[in-house]
């Protein structure tokens, strides 16, 4: 049931004629169906302003906080501006040209950021995958306490902000719980003396472990959406064909969910690409500059360059991961639908 | 199923989504009401440490002129910038800015943020500044050389404008020590050579090796350059072999045998960081000295409030200069007092005369003074014969390190041999490198800043 008045291309069945929304006024007009003295048109006219009245605040906010923005951010990026000054200097395509090769001072950095991306981009949807979808598959045939369960691995994605990052830090120092935990297991030798995020080989796999620790419960939850859409017939079919649970998984589960395991990694390249948070709080891209992501980058150009006219450097690199996830998308979208 | 309106339940729709729509479009657009009270003024300021002291001046000030000044803080600094910046945009500027001084205020006034005080600060205001920063947010000649350049922060400004007067000062590169962990190493004054320094961090370190280092936050990426390593290289090489380091000619820069020199010399500190120093922000940094984590930190003649306001007393902490070399070109080196922070009046507020009383009082003998007591900084006023009773010995000897000639002196505000547009983090991860990771050597590290110093003189 729906309150609000709806337009159909086939008129409606039930209700009273009378409030029946025509499809266009002209044809209203000629099935002589409306009602309360008034003329169609006039009242189709009352109807239009009306729905555009209620879509009104929508469109305003999208407007003002989408395009606008959208809009003010492509041409900051052909603009040196430190966000103070009156004027913005109008330096044409030298900030994408500076970002990519042409600057001996940011095009390196770019470059360092990008392979640090990189790697991201590659470990945290494998490592997602192959955290959440076993996981998903066991909590699927969990018996008792399966919502208990589901809740507790879901505590990640709920509880993730900046306090529980800076916890993730007390637990990576050198004195945090993880050095001491080794310690209790007789696993010293494995004890990192300056932190996990302190040493530049262990902080951005580091950084990636928990990057995955946030991204786990969303995906583990899309793959228990998916596995309930499992004709049960199926696997049952299987089990008297004597297929084992890993064969079952792994030849009739795995591929059916294949759609499912192209959105988780199609979010999380999207994340990893674009997402920065994490890296700000916990590392700032130290040490040294060993976990610097193109995000960061973007942020450090915009923010922390001590009021510098790099605002347009940070919209160009924007911009920049702005077309790299598109075209991800698209390959995504190309590869869902040759396999779905 | 359909459920036709009443006529005016439709109109008490339209009303509200009408009102919702104003109000979006209302909550877009900026309110210009700051100052609109005759008799009430709002400051800002981004020191934590200043918010008592300033409060309490301002309940002076209101006893005196009956106008009422409110303090907001916004911590930390990048969040003050970004509320500055946002707040010059929809027209919400307080009266008055606590700024960076000489950097940050030049860059307000280039942006017409701040309003330029040239010839409104008499004699009788500006002479009660310590004499080293009585100009202070004055536009220099060599400022305004400065904001000539390519990639200047406050491109525009003019020369002989002024845009805040100072309000604290002080120095970087000051080291604290734990007067309990000293006297367990068997230390009982404070070094007085670099030489000195690395045995006691050796001493308290040999006594304890997970509390007895140095704490320093090196998470903020130019913190071991400015604080540790620039002080300390212009004592070993002198006035002009230092800005060399920064120069275009390699015989002289950071890939010279004198940039090797000073980066191992500055490498000697690698075994005594305390674990995971490069991890830390200052204040965490500054935290874990506190907590007794640490034997040494190193700061500013800022970090004492810190330090206090995280239950340490100043009783138990030696705070002394980064001691020069022993063999080095200046084995007396002091350390230039700067303007840490001012204050500028916001060009758009509706009683400049009220703000700049308010400037004017804070800069009064008796004001500056309680200010220094409740913020445990030093002030920009000269506080006379009396300073050394009013700041306590830990602020008195940290001023005592100040006191050298123009060519003894290491002043951190000097830039003009730097390549314009250089940015010091960048430098600061290559140091990083060096020490605390470990992963470059003194002449690797040499060559890398000598080519990214290269790479900013060609941009230009």
């Amino acid at each position: 049931m729906t309150t609000a008045p709806r337009t159909t291309a086939h008129g409606e069945a039930g209700g009273d004629g009378a409030s029946r929304t025509p499809p266009a006024g002209g044809r209203a007009a000629k099935s002589g169906r409306a009602s309360g003295g008034r003329p169609p048109r006039r009242r189709f006219g009352t109807e239009a302003v009306t729905g555009y009245l209620f879509v009104a605040p929508a469109v305003v906010l999208f407007a003002v906080m989408g395009l606008y923005t959208i809009g003010y951010g492509f041409l900051l990026s052909f603009a040196s501006w430190n966000g103070f000054m009156p004027h913005w200097t109008w330096v044409g395509l030298d900030n994408y040209a500076d970002l990519l090769w042409r600057s001996p001072i940011y095009a390196p950095r770019v470059r360092s950021a990008g392979l640090n991306t990189l790697w991201v981009m590659i470990s945290v949807p494998l490592l997602t995958v192959l955290v959440s979808f076993p996981l998903a598959i066991l909590l699927g045939q969990a018996r008792r306490m399966q919502s208990i369960l589901r809740s507790v691995f879901f505590l990640p994605y709920v509880t993730s902000g900046i306090a529980v990052f800076f916890a993730w830090q007390y637990i990576l120092q050198p004195d945090g719980a993880v050095n001491l935990l080794l310690d209790q297991l007789g696993l010293g030798s494995l004890q990192q003396p300056q932190g996990w995020l302190g040493n530049p080989d262990t902080a951005l796999p580091t950084m990636i472990v928990v990057t995955v620790w946030g991204h786990v419960p969303v995906a583990m939850l899309l793959y228990l959406t998916g596995l309930q859409t499992i004709d049960r017939s199926l696997l049952e079919a299987a089990e008297l064909d004597g297929a084992g649970w890993w064969r079952t998984n792994l030849s009739v589960v795995w591929p059916l969910l294949r759609p499912i395991t192209a959105i988780v990694v199609l979010l999380n390249l999207r994340d990893s690409l674009q997402g920065f948070q994490t890296f700000l709080v916990m590392t700032n891209g130290g040490p040294g500059d060993h976990t610097n992501v193109l995000g960061l980058e973007a942020y450090s150009l915009a923010f922390l360059k001590q009021l510098r006219p790099t605002l347009g450097l940070a919209s160009a690199l924007g911009w920049l991961l702005f077309a790299a996830a598109l075209v991800l998308a698209l390959i995504n979208l190309r590869a869902l639908r040759s396999k779905t | 199923m359909r459920i036709p309106f009443a006529r005016n339940v439709r109109l008490v729709a339209l009303a509200a989504t009408t009102a919702l729509t104003l109000t979006t479009l209302s909550a877009c657009g900026g309110s210009s009401d700051s100052g609109s009270d005759s008799d009430s003024l709002e400051m800002w300021t981004f020191k934590q440490s200043h918010v008592g002291a300033l409060r309490a001046a301002a309940e002076e000030f209101k006893k005196e002129t009956g106008i009422t000044v409110t303090i907001e803080a916004y911590t930390p600094d990048d969040a003050y910038t970004t509320k500055v910046q946002s707040s010059a945009k929809t027209g919400n500027l307080p009266d008055v800015l606590e700024v960076h001084s000489d950097g940050e205020d030049f860059v307000l006034g280039a942006a017409g943020v701040a309003a330029d005080l040239q010839d409104q600060i008499p004699d009788s205001w500006s002479g009660r500044f310590q004499e080293a920063i009585k100009g202070s947010g004055t536009v220099t000649a060599q400022k305004f050389k400065e904001s000539q350049a390519k990639d200047s922060t406050f491109k525009g400004v003019e020369q002989g404008q002024r845009f805040s007067v100072p309000l604290s000062a002080g120095t970087f590169g000051i080291v604290y020590a734990n007067k309990q962990k000293l006297a367990d190493a068997g230390i009982t004054k404070a070094p007085a050579t670099w030489e000195e320094f690395l045995a006691a961090l050796e001493a308290t370190h040999h006594k304890d090796p997970k509390t007895g280092g140095v704490s320093l936050g090196l998470k903020v990426k130019s913190t071991g350059l400015t604080w540790v390593l620039q002080p300390m290289a212009y004592a070993q090489l002198g006035k002009e072999a230092y800005s060399d380091l920064w120069g275009k000619d390699k015989a002289g820069d950071f890939s010279s045998p004198n940039g090797t020199k000073v980066l191992s010399m500055y490498d000697e500190i690698t075994p005594y960081w305390m674990p995971g120093s490069q991890t830390l922000t200052i204040d965490e940094a500054d935290q874990a000295f506190a907590q007794g984590k640490s034997a040494f930190a190193v700061g500013g003649t800022f970090t004492l409030a810190f330090l206090q306001q995280n239950g340490m007393k100043a009783d138990d902490v030696l705070a002394f200069g980064m001691p020069a070399p022993k063999d080095g070109a200046i084995p007396q080196r002091a350390l230039g007092p700067i303007a840490l922070t001012g204050l500028s009046l916001t060009a758009t507020s509706e009683q400049p005369e009220n703000a700049k009383k308010w400037m004017e009082f804070l800069s009064g003998t008796d004001v500056a003074a309680n200010f220094a007591k409740e913020s445990a900084d030093l002030p920009a006023t000269e506080l006379g014969a009396d300073s050394a009773k009013v700041l306590g010995p830990a602020l008195t000897s940290m001023m005592e390190s100040f006191q050298g000639t123009p060519e003894t002196t290491y002043d951190p505000s000097l830039n003009d041999f730097r390549p314009p547009g250089y940015d010091q983090d960048r430098a600061g991860e290559i140091l990083a490198d060096l020490t605390p990771l470990g992963k470059d050597s003194p002449t690797g590290t040499g060559d890398k800043l000598s080519k990214l110093n290269s790479n900013y003189w060609a941009t230009q």
